[in-house]
């Protein structure tokens, strides 16, 4: 049958609504994939951190005589092979997953606790006292987290709430310097200026209008620091400066790992991959909302 | 502008203070007596008493403070517990081992981090390039440095044998050429000695370098992508330039000014990864140095590590801070 000339606006204007969805999924799908896949990769790892004790196969600190170093799969019952006290590599990683995300989420929460408010009432208040937070601020922020923390630790010891507290006073300044910011832009709005005129006090504009306003944003950002202080973390476990051994963690199993890359690169390999992965999780989750609030940056 | 800068480097200033203190004080609360650590459990308590005599311990806090501040400035942080020698003159050697790695690592990071950066903001219509450009800077951005130098060294010095497992190269043997003039007298063993260096460079380079540029991919699309939504692009179009032309003769070089702030940030990132770099490599540097000090509880080498680093990135950020001032004519200061 010809196609009548008539016959043609109704086909392509199915065609063209066909096209209109396929572009509407596809564009779904590129703007909500990303976040999609970090929120069901961080999900599994605080699942596996969660659910340690049930999901490793074997105790991690239990040492195997009959298998020092043996590769994934030379035996069994150790899926990514054994480390050089013959533990299994597996077992540690999946309990290692609970310091990262404690001292991921941990830190973060401390910093957040402590920068946003001060953030908030140096952008607020202003004078002296935003002067005295933010020179504070900018003088910490002058190292670098790992450095920080790096020092911190170091004066304190190594163990989990140390590193906790020192990685969260290393991202402290971060989250001062956007709450301040934040609170720079939300005291112009005209709702500010309807709450005071309503009798509201400093405080009370600050807790119950200002730090609503700001939290979207610093939510976004303290996701993106989870990924942060996880790396970090892991690198101060690997300097020897984290959590003492035998306490599995992925920095410190990649630490003790790394003097038998010659003959067994799984250790490292595996470790340093689950590093990679809550990492990426994080930063998957983090810079999607991100984009998703920034038009801009969004590429549509 | 001398107003902006006078004002910016009084700002520095304390804050130079301030972190100083800090490191300063960290130190103190240390666990251990560095006596102690400098000789030994098994030292009598007359020889203990006389090192933190000597190494004037028993001063009270505060004039230890106004001392170490003082000869810092002087650039004088006393001398090593382990090795005796002078921490500044440790801090001469380690620094052009740590200096040339930021700098391989920042070409590096260049070469590949702005091209890709660019190229995915001018393509950020086309998931299909744009996708794979953006997962790479998020893959770069979330390997660890350590980890990425492991594998490196377990494909290329291991497995393949190509390059060195540790060290730095003959750097200190190229210095030294350098400077009696041996370097025109005998241009081959100084062009040995360089390819040594870059020998040992190749791998800690590519693995500081590939993180750095996921930073730099990132911030370039960024600094793209607000660029070509300014106006001067869309008249630059309208007047019918070709589109090879808008990119590389109106948003490229602006692109170049908020590229340049993140030059700051930039150094503190590849400072913190030599700390990792060259502990991964075993390569000497300020960052090894820094590790191994920490771990030996020598805390004047630490605390003389640790103030070069900040002195360098406060330092920095003060630099890029006034070129931006220079770079950007729209800019003024009040």
């Amino acid at each position: 049958m010809a196609i009548t000339r008539d016959a043609l606006p109704e086909l392509t204007a199915v065609g063209a609504r066909d096209d209109l969805r396929d572009r509407s999924l596809g564009r779904q799908l590129r703007r909500y994939g990303p976040i999609v896949i970090g929120v069901l990769m961080a999900l599994t790892m605080v699942v596996v951190a969660a659910a340690a004790p049930l999901l490793a196969p074997l105790s991690p600190s239990a040492q195997y005589a009959d298998a020092v170093l043996k590769g994934p799969g030379a035996q069994d019952r150790h899926v990514l092979g054994t480390d050089e006290f013959g533990r299994d590599v597996f077992s540690r990683i999946i309990w290692g997953a609970r310091i990262s995300l404690q001292v991921g989420l941990a830190s973060v929460i401390f910093a957040f606790a402590l920068g946003v408010p001060l953030g908030i009432v140096a952008g607020m208040q202003g004078g002296r006292v935003e002067t005295a937070v933010m020179r504070c601020a900018d003088m910490l922020m002058a190292f670098p987290t790992l450095l920080l923390a790096l020092i911190i630790v170091t004066a304190l010891g190594g163990s989990l709430v140390n590193e906790i507290l020192a990685i969260g006073v290393a991202l402290t300044p971060n989250f001062v310097r956007l709450a301040r910011s934040l609170a720079l832009t939300i005291r112009e709005q005209d709702y500010i200026l309807a709450a005071r005129a309503l009798g509201g006090g400093q405080l009370r504009i600050m807790a119950r209008h200002v730090f609503p306003n700001a939290l979207y944003a610093l939510v976004v950002v303290a996701t993106l620091y989870i990924a942060t202080a996880i790396r970090t973390e892991a690198g101060l476990s690997f300097l020897g400066l984290g959590i003492p051994p035998p306490t599995p963690s992925w920095g410190n199993i990649l630490s003790e790992g790394r003097q038998y890359i010659k003959c067994c690169p799984w250790i490292t390999t595996f470790s340093g991959l689950a590093i990679m992965l809550a990492v990426l999780a994080f930063n998957l989750v983090g810079d999607a909302l991100r984009d998703l609030l920034d038009p801009r940056l969004r590429g549509e | 502008m001398i107003n902006y800068v006078l004002r910016r480097v009084l700002v520095a200033v304390p804050m130079l203070l301030g972190a100083m203190s800090i490191v300063f004080f960290a130190m103190r609360v240390l666990p251990g007596d560095p006596c102690v650590a400098m000789m030994g459990d098994q030292a009598t308590t007359e020889a203990l008493a006389d090192c933190t005599k000597n190494l004037g311990l028993n001063r009270p806090l505060a004039v230890q403070y106004v001392d170490y501040l003082w000869r810092s400035v002087q650039f004088d942080f006393g001398n090593s517990l382990r090795q005796g020698y002078p921490v500044s003159e440790y801090i001469s050697r380690m620094f052009p081992h740590t200096l040339v790695l930021v700098l391989a690592a920042a070409v590096v990071a260049a070469l590949v981090g702005v091209p890709i950066g660019i190229f995915s903001a001018l393509n950020r219509r086309n998931p299909l390039i744009d996708y794979p450009l953006r997962i790479f800077a998020l893959l770069g951005l979330s390997m660890p440095v350590f980890w990425l130098g492991i594998l490196l060294l377990i494909v290329f010095s291991l497995r393949l044998d190509l390059f060195p497992l540790i060290g730095g190269g003959d750097l200190d043997g190229a210095i030294a050429m350098i400077r009696s003039g041996e370097v025109f007298t005998q241009p081959r063993d100084f062009l040995a000695a360089v390819a040594d260096v870059l020998h040992h460079l190749a791998l800690p380079a590519l693995a500081l370098g590939f993180t750095l540029a996921a930073t730099v991919s990132r911030l370039s699309r960024s600094a793209m992508l607000e660029v070509i939504s300014q106006d001067y692009i869309r008249t630059a179009r309208a007047k019918g330039h070709h589109e090879r032309a808008v990119v590389y003769k109106h948003a490229l070089r602006n692109m170049m000014v908020p590229l340049l702030t993140i030059i700051g940030l930039f150094v503190a990132i590849a400072l913190t990864g030599t700390v990792l770099t060259e502990t991964v490599f075993t390569r000497p540097g300020l960052g090894k140095m820094l590790v191994d000090a920490i771990g030996a509880r020598d805390y004047p080498l630490a605390q003389g590590a640790i103030t070069v680093f900040t002195v360098i990135i406060i330092t920095v950020n003060l630099v890029v801070d006034m070129l931006y001032a220079v770079v950007d004519p729209r800019i003024t200061y009040r």
